[in-house]
């Protein structure tokens, strides 16, 4: 019977002659590792401040909604699509949004999956979610993708907001990528590091924010 | 992708012509090799992070076969489907059938290579399904029908004149502009409405991690997250090489490439698949599946000193360094890969007999294997190659020299294997060669030599050579006690 492709390319693999692992290499650890708390969210926000992200702090949940309700008014903002994941449960955007003369959407208000994508893209002038983790090192948010975390609201909207508790902050991506992928049968279906607004330099390396993905982003880091 | 590697000398002719792209080589590759010093300095020991990054792809060549099959293994397991392709024709025509078993009209993509190098796109078009490159440079350059220019911004030397005009035609762009963020805003609405109803996407793979059967994308534009997020159907190809051990590695690889790149600490997004989307999430794939391509790697995998080139991972630190590419830029190398890494990869997938000249335009100076994240040794790999197509090794289709000049490097070897021979042969020739110098400089010998003087001339032989002072004055010094 004719070999599969599978096994043709693994057999040639196998049958190829071997040199031996050598070990690895010694690598000194991050200097973030040994930074305290405070270091820490400066670090961040100074890397997501870099990137043109914009970060706020604030000490709780209603200074959180405050700053929300701040930011909504300037940006003159009427139509937000948010994640039900559980730091935006925690703020119950829907309440605030009745409160802020602001229509707060939710994937789950919709019937299918088209019609919350048609919403997302066309009518969501914001997207807000909250974050899973935030890495110190390069100013990163982590999103674990899930039925409380849709993908498109961090990604169709021109402006995302994400709401960070601050005990989340970490300093580098393996102390997140532990967490999230150690037990094998529970990954997520998709999990993603988000820095800063989408960019290109495609063009004449001319860098610019704004490509495909939001061109703004806002944090806030609450605690 | 049409091969174009044995037309490189006409073409690298014509790129120095053009004054536009010298102009950009000038400036954008040391801008970003700028970058990429001052990025690396996070790292406490940038030389101990290279070299953990070249034990890392080693380690992964190594064990290929066990951790593609770890791979699978975990792939399976979450939900994926696997697939492999041992060549372009059986990865085309699975990709294709899944598109067309799916009514799909046209397919969203994300960059994707090892697909340029399949051909993908014209296999789909001719089975009427329409493949939309979403990536700001390889949109610009599937629309101008041009080859990339850089492994990373394909389009990044096309003058903004150029892309005015392209999107007035084919991107609904209402009004003329110059300025590149406005250019990016109607490539933006554009290709934002195919991303809103497109039914199947396509990506390519920078990592594939073992240990728990991920597949990693490394973007800063979102094509890529929406090609992942949009669609119910989503196909992920990578080359079988770029696979490597556990999430830590790819985490240490990821650092490397993004400070490589575009001297970035991490780019805008770095989206991790390992399954598709669970049953009440609003967005995701339906079904993911996952093409692991041959494609001519298996072969190179068997010689263990070409299998280095399998470590690559995309970063163009060697293109940004490269002398050579910074004055020809990408199109002269005629394929998908360009630069040093190029050079390395195109001669041992296309045959050393195409690809004559790539392995020959090199200083050997050493500049990409001091800068290469993943310790590949460029300048080694072109004298391996050189060797390799001289002695006519038929495993990578070496050429062998014209039979002449193998007569002629015979003699020459044994001309110079004794220096009595040397001295004699330089004192038979000097009077004829010096005779063809003018204005100081030996500008042309015989026709046979014109290759050698294009861009070089040489100093007449000394009337005296050192060897002959030196047995003058010694002679001299013995005379006089």
């Amino acid at each position: 019977m004719e070999q599969s492709a599978r096994d043709e390319i693994l057999r040639k693999l196998k049958a190829a002659p071997k040199k031996g692992i050598r070990s690895r290499p010694v690598l000194p650890p991050l200097r973030e590792l040994s930074q305290t708390k405070e270091e820490l969210i400066e670090k961040f926000t100074k890397n997501l401040v870099e990137e043109t992200g914009v970060v706020h702090r604030v000490p709780d949940n209603q200074a959180a909604l405050d700053k929300l309700t701040e930011i909504i008014q300037a940006e003159g903002l009427k139509k937000v699509m948010v994640s039900t994941d559980d730091v935006v449960a925690s703020l119950d955007l829907p309440a605030w949004g009745k409160r802020n003369n602001v229509q707060v959407m939710t994937p789950k208000d919709f019937p299918d999956r088209n019609s919350f994508r048609d919403a997302v893209f066309n009518e969501a002038e914001a997207g807000i979610t909250g974050a899973d983790f935030a890495v110190a090192e390069s100013g990163t948010l982590a999103l674990i993708h899930n039925k409380d975390q849709a993908r498109l609201v961090s990604l169709a909207p021109i402006l995302h907001m994400a709401i960070v508790p601050l005990e989340r902050m970490v300093p580098v991506y393996e102390r997140v990528t532990e967490k999230v992928f150690a037990k094998k049968d529970q990954l997520p279906s998709q999990f993603i590091f988000i820095t800063g607004p989408s960019m290109t330099g495609d063009i004449q390396g001319a860098l610019f924010k704004g490509m495909h993905g939001p061109r703004r982003l806002i944090v806030i880091l609450v605690g | 992708m049409e091969i174009k590697t044995e037309q490189f000398t006409e073409a690298v002719k014509r790129e120095l012509q053009n004054a536009r792209s010298r102009a950009f080589l000038k400036l954008m590759p040391p801008v970003l090799h700028m970058k990429r010093d001052i990025s690396l300095a996070t790292f406490p020991d940038i030389p101990a992070a290279q070299a953990y990054g070249a034990a890392i792809r080693e380690e992964a060549m190594e064990r290929l076969p066990e951790l593609l099959e770890e791979f699978e293994k975990n792939a399976l397991a979450n939900g994926a489907k696997v697939f492999w392709a041992r060549d372009a024709g059986e990865a085309n025509a699975y990709i294709t059938n899944l598109a067309k078993e799916r009514g799909v009209k046209y397919v969203t993509k994300g960059k994707s290579m090892v697909t340029e190098e399949t051909g993908l796109n014209e296999v789909l078009s001719k089975n009427g399904v329409e493949a939309w490159e979403t990536d700001l440079g390889e949109f610009i350059a599937q629309q101008l029908h041009r080859p990339p220019f850089h492994i990373v911004g394909p389009a990044i030397n096309v003058p903004v004149e150029e892309v005015c005009d392209l999107f007035m035609k084919k991107a609904n762009m209402k009004e003329p502009t110059l300025d590149p963020v406005k250019l990016g805003y109607a490539a933006r609405l554009f290709l934002r409405d195919k991303f809103h109803h497109v039914q199947m996407g396509i990506t390519g793979i920078n990592m594939a991690v073992a240990e728990t059967g991920t597949i990693i994308n490394v973007e800063n534009e979102g094509n890529i997250r929406f090609t992942k997020a949009s669609p119910p159907t989503q196909v992920s190809v990578m080359s079988l090489e770029k696979v490597v051990p556990t999430m830590y590695d790819a985490l240490h690889l990821i650092r490397l490439l993004c400070r490589n790149c575009t001297g970035q600490k991490l780019s805008a997004y770095v989206s991790m698949d390992s399954r598709p989307k669970k049953k009440d999430e609003m967005d995701g794939p339906e079904e993911l599946f996952i093409v692991i391509v041959d494609n001519g790697r298996t072969k190179i995998y068997q010689d263990l000193k070409a299998r280095d080139v399998l470590r690559c991972i995309r970063c163009a630190a060697c293109l940004n360094i490269c002398p050579v590419y910074g004055q020809i830029g990408g199109y002269a190398y005629g394929w998908v890969y360009s630069g040093p890494m190029g050079q390395v990869l195109n001669p041992v997938l296309l045959g050393l007999d195409r690809t004559q000249d790539l392995y020959r335009a090199s200083t050997l100076c050493g500049s990409c294997k001091s800068v290469c994240p993943v310790g590949i040794d460029h300048p080694s790999l072109f004298l391996y190659y050189r060797a390799k197509d001289v002695l006519g090794d038929p495993y990578f289709k070496g050429k062998k020299r014209p039979w002449t000049e193998e007569r002629i490097f015979k003699g020459w070897s044994w001309a110079v294997n004794r220096s009595w021979r040397w001295n004699l042969g330089i004192r038979m020739v000097r009077p004829y060669i010096n005779k063809k110098a003018t204005g100081g400089v030996i500008r042309k010998l015989t026709r046979s030599f014109d290759g050698w003087f294009r861009s070089r001339d040489l100093p007449p032989l000394a009337e005296k050579t050192f060897h002959e002072r030196w047995n003058e004055i010694n002679k001299g010094k013995r005379a006089n006690g």
